[in-house]
């Protein structure tokens, strides 16, 4: 059977309805060789999770590992996991199970497990990805972007990973608003370990989601999958820094394909870090110059903020100049002042928030002078 | 059959007299020592005879005792062959006793009788001067820097022979000629060269008027040793108790050989594969200064700074703290004096790119955290001044002024210098770097505007109690070079952007 001669979703009751069908799906997600889509093939010619998993354990699906693998795997244990974890699992089609993943076309998650705050019928959504590594600008773009998205009621989809990731999950824990965390690891891992504090802070208001039961480790191999659900859960999704080949990519095809809006922010043409939101830009993706522009777009309404309040001569001079990132000798030439003029200004800005160091060199923050 | 004459023996950068007895008696042909010889000492046992005989002078075929004074002093080194050798030479009537009294001899010998350079010459010297001798009988190649002492006759003597025809009236040295120029001096380094970087020169200034010490961070060729090659050429020029002092432990270090004084401020560049034991002094037997001592009064630089050896970083917290390194043997310890300018300067990430305009760093967050944590904090609390140095692109370099020369700067920084030591006479401290934290809060004066300006920097920056007292030190210093009595809010607001090398620094100590 073609893949595309399957049928959308999964059969109906999947891996629900009694115990023993719950059992074998916990078995099937803690499987790792057998991919989504090879197991919605077997899926459809068994017609159940326990016939699938027979099926497996007879060899007529899967390859010899799996069957091990099937053999080894304690359902009991698995559920203990997620019990003690708080976790509930979420099946295709059943109660709780968010509908935007039935976009997926070839590979919706028969199975989800989720912690903290279930998902709700109507709720908006929009995700936020990027690179890992990232400038201390697109942290800050991230951040913002999440905090206003929060702020307008807007729950925030990532993938808690370092740099976008993280900057946008923080911002929309700082609104306060919800947030979504997908996991490439188990339910309960923490990963990267230094995001332990975030998740945390995460479950006490949002919701954390994974397609991998407790204890299953951190393999860069899981991030692409995981990246499908991020994109499938939100309604739109915005890129804001990426290297080319970065993971960003992935979930703007994924995007594509399910008809989601992609959102770029871009970055000076030749910063490797914008090398991917401006390919989609130039692709026709919508080009956003902050959290104001997305809002818009949206059809988010949103009130404009505080009118920036006077600043000192100096400062406002040095600001005026200050129009890309910059040593603060070459911005006291251009601006007129002298060194320790400019230090002094700088300072003052930076005080106020509307001027950061980075790497030497100093450069605006997204606040309009004075404002937030 | 007994002769006697002086010699000297290093114990750290101090030399001590010795007195060397020898005694030519009945008994089996032999060479013994006594009196606490050291292990290079001992090794003369077998080098003498060899090089007595080839001077064309006569060995005595007997039992030979040498002896040591003051027996509770370990005599270390190979400078006391030569007094040795001497002393064998008047025991055996080859040199008369009253011609060599009032010398002191110092020299390793070769089996040829060849005098060879020897460390710490400049310390016997010293040692021979302040013991009111009339001179000193030294190796020819050492013979510029014993000259540098006032009132002491020099002889440079190039083999046994010569020091024997010396004492006979039958042979006259050579008249000593001026030293070269030391090559510590780069010559063609100054500070107008740098193109660009005013704010990274001007940090170098601030360093060299208040004697902090400096962090620049930045990505490779971003220009950071060209910078700090050139701080030596901004500092004040070195006194001559200063220049005495780098130049003993250049001399017990075996440095100095055929040159007269430092004439400039050291500046030391030890590769970061460096011991402890290299950059702190050591050695088992024989003590050698390290590192940090041969830049006394200088600049240490350490480029690369994470990639030391952590236990060697951490060690320089002594010398930091209170300008000398004591170092701990089986067979002892000495203590060198090691006061100097720590520069340091570091890649901003293990790729070197983090923060880069053009490059993409792909090193990952915790990667880069655990790259910063590879410098200690009780190290980072000693340097005042930190600086993120940007890499330039072709066009702001081209674009740049270029700036004032060594010489310009050098004016300033000493009249900076010039100002702290009239305040700090009360204190004992020399320059705003020295000062501890305590008597900086309270003697440091505050014009109109600073307090307020101080309040919110705490505040917004998340200034730490010692940051807090960076800040006023290099505020103090950039007032001073100002010739102002008060700190401006302006001097506070420079000394402020020297305040973080790592970008996102401060973010880290407000999560953490």
């Amino acid at each position: 059977m073609r893949v595309d001669d399957v049928p959308r979703g999964w059969p109906p009751g999947f891996g629900a309805g009694d115990e023993r069908e719950r059992d074998a799906l916990l078995v099937l997600s803690s499987l790792q060789g057998i991919t989504p889509r090879r197991l919605r093939r077997v899926a459809w010619d068994e017609g159940s999770a326990s016939r699938c998993l027979a099926a497996i354990r007879e060899g007529r699906a899967g390859s010899r590992l799996d069957r091990e693998y099937a053999d080894r795997v304690d359902p009991a244990a698995v559920w203990a996991g997620l019990e003690a974890c708080d976790a509930t699992l979420l099946t295709y089609g059943g109660p709780g199970y968010p509908v935007e993943l039935e976009d997926l076309q070839h590979d919706p998650p028969a199975w989800l497990f989720l912690r903290g705050r279930p998902f709700e019928a109507g709720e908006q959504r929009v995700a936020i990805v990027g690179s890992r590594s990232c400038s201390a600008l697109g942290r800050e773009v991230a951040h913002d972007l999440g905090r206003r998205l929060a702020g307008a009621g807007v729950h925030v989809v990532s993938g808690a990973a370092h740099g976008i990731d993280e900057a946008s999950h923080r911002g929309a824990l700082a609104a306060p608003g919800r947030t979504v965390a997908v996991l490439g690891a188990g339910i309960d891992v923490a990963y990267p370990r230094s995001n332990a504090e975030m998740l945390d802070r995460i479950l006490a208001s949002g919701t954390v989601v994974s397609e991998y039961p407790p204890a299953v480790p951190a393999v860069p191999r899981n991030f692409p999958a995981r990246n499908r659900i991020v994109a499938g859960l939100a309604r739109a999704l915005v890129v804001v820094e990426g290297a080319g080949k970065s993971g960003s990519r992935i979930s703007v095809d994924h995007a594509l394909d399910l008809g989601r809006d992609v959102f770029a922010v871009p970055g000076p043409v030749t910063s490797p870090l914008a090398e991917v939101p401006l390919a989609l830009i130039r692709e026709g993706a919508t080009m956003i110059r902050g959290a104001d522009d997305l809002l818009d777009d949206l059809g988010i309404t949103w009130s404009p903020l505080a009118p920036p309040p006077e600043l000192p001569a100096q400062e406002r001079l040095v600001l005026e100049a200050l129009t890309s990132p910059i040593p603060a000798d070459a911005l006291a030439r251009d601006a007129g002042l002298s060194l320790s003029d400019t230090l002094t200004a700088l300072l003052g800005l930076e005080l106020r928030g509307l001027v950061r160091g980075a790497g030497g060199r100093f450069e605006r923050t997204l606040r309009p002078a004075g404002g937030g | 059959m007994y002769g006697r004459v002086l010699g000297v023996t290093v114990l750290g950068v101090g030399g001590h007299l010795v007195t060397v007895e020898a005694f030519v008696g009945r008994g089996l042909p032999s060479l013994t020592f006594t009196g606490l010889p050291g292990a290079a000492v001992q090794d003369a046992r077998e080098r003498i005879r060899p090089a007595v005989e080839h001077a064309g002078l006569e060995w005595p075929l007997r039992r030979v005792v040498v002896n040591l004074a003051p027996g509770n002093l370990r005599k270390e080194g190979p400078g006391l062959d030569l007094p040795i050798a001497a002393a064998l030479l008047v025991a055996t009537g080859q040199m008369k006793e009253r011609t060599v009294a009032g010398w002191a001899f110092a020299g390793e010998l070769s089996l040829k009788g060849e005098l060879l350079p020897t460390p710490g010459v400049l310390s016997v010297a010293i040692a021979a001067a302040r013991a009111g001798l009339a001179g000193v009988v030294v190796p020819e190649a050492n013979v510029l820097e014993a000259a540098q002492i006032d009132g002491l006759r020099v002889v440079g003597a190039p083999t046994l022979r010569e020091v024997v025809g010396l004492m006979k009236g039958s042979w006259s040295p050579p008249a000593i000629e001026p030293g070269t120029a030391s090559p510590e001096v780069d010559a063609g380094v100054d500070l107008v060269e740098v193109r660009g970087q005013q704010q990274a020169r001007r940090a170098l200034e601030v360093a060299a008027a208040g004697g902090h010490n400096l962090l620049m961070v930045g990505s490779p060729g971003a220009g950071k040793t060209m910078l700090a090659r050139r701080l030596p050429t901004i500092l004040p020029a070195p006194t001559r108790e200063e220049a005495l002092e780098a130049s003993q432990l250049h001399s017990v270090a075996g440095l100095l050989t055929g040159r007269g004084l430092l004439r400039s401020r050291p500046f030391r560049a030890p590769h970061h594969s460096i011991s402890t034991a290299g950059l702190l002094g050591g050695g088992t037997t024989v003590f050698r200064p390290g590192e940090a001592s041969l830049a006394t009064h200088g600049v240490l630089f350490l480029d690369e700074l994470t990639e030391f050896r952590r236990d060697a970083i951490e060690a320089l917290r002594q010398p930091l703290e209170d300008g000398r390194v004591i170092v701990t043997r089986a067979a002892g310890s000495v203590e060198f004096p090691a006061r100097f300018t720590l520069v340091a300067a570091a890649n901003p990430c293990p790729c070197g790119y983090h923060g880069d305009q053009r490059r993409h760093c792909r090193c990952p967050d915790h990667r880069i955290q655990q790259y910063r944590q590879k410098l200690s904090g009780p190290l980072l609390d000693r340097i005042d001044l930190r600086l993120r140095v940007p890499r330039l692109t072709k066009d702001e370099l081209m674009g740049a002024d270029g700036g004032e020369s060594s010489a310009c700067v050098r004016d300033r920084v000493e009249a900076a210098r010039e100002r702290q030591r009239t305040r700090y006479a009360a204190f004992g401290a020399l320059c705003n770097a020295h000062l501890p934290g305590p008597i900086v809060r309270r003697e440091t004066r505050l014009g109109p505007g600073t307090e307020d300006l101080l309040a919110r920097a705490v505040d917004a920056l998340a200034l730490t109690g010692r940051g807090f007292d960076r800040a006023l030190r290099v505020g103090r210093t950039i007032a001073d070079l100002e010739g102002a009595d008060r700190v401006a809010p302006s001097h506070l607001a420079e000394a402020l952007s020297y305040r973080t090398g790592f970008d996102g620094e401060e973010d880290l100590a407000r999560a953490g």
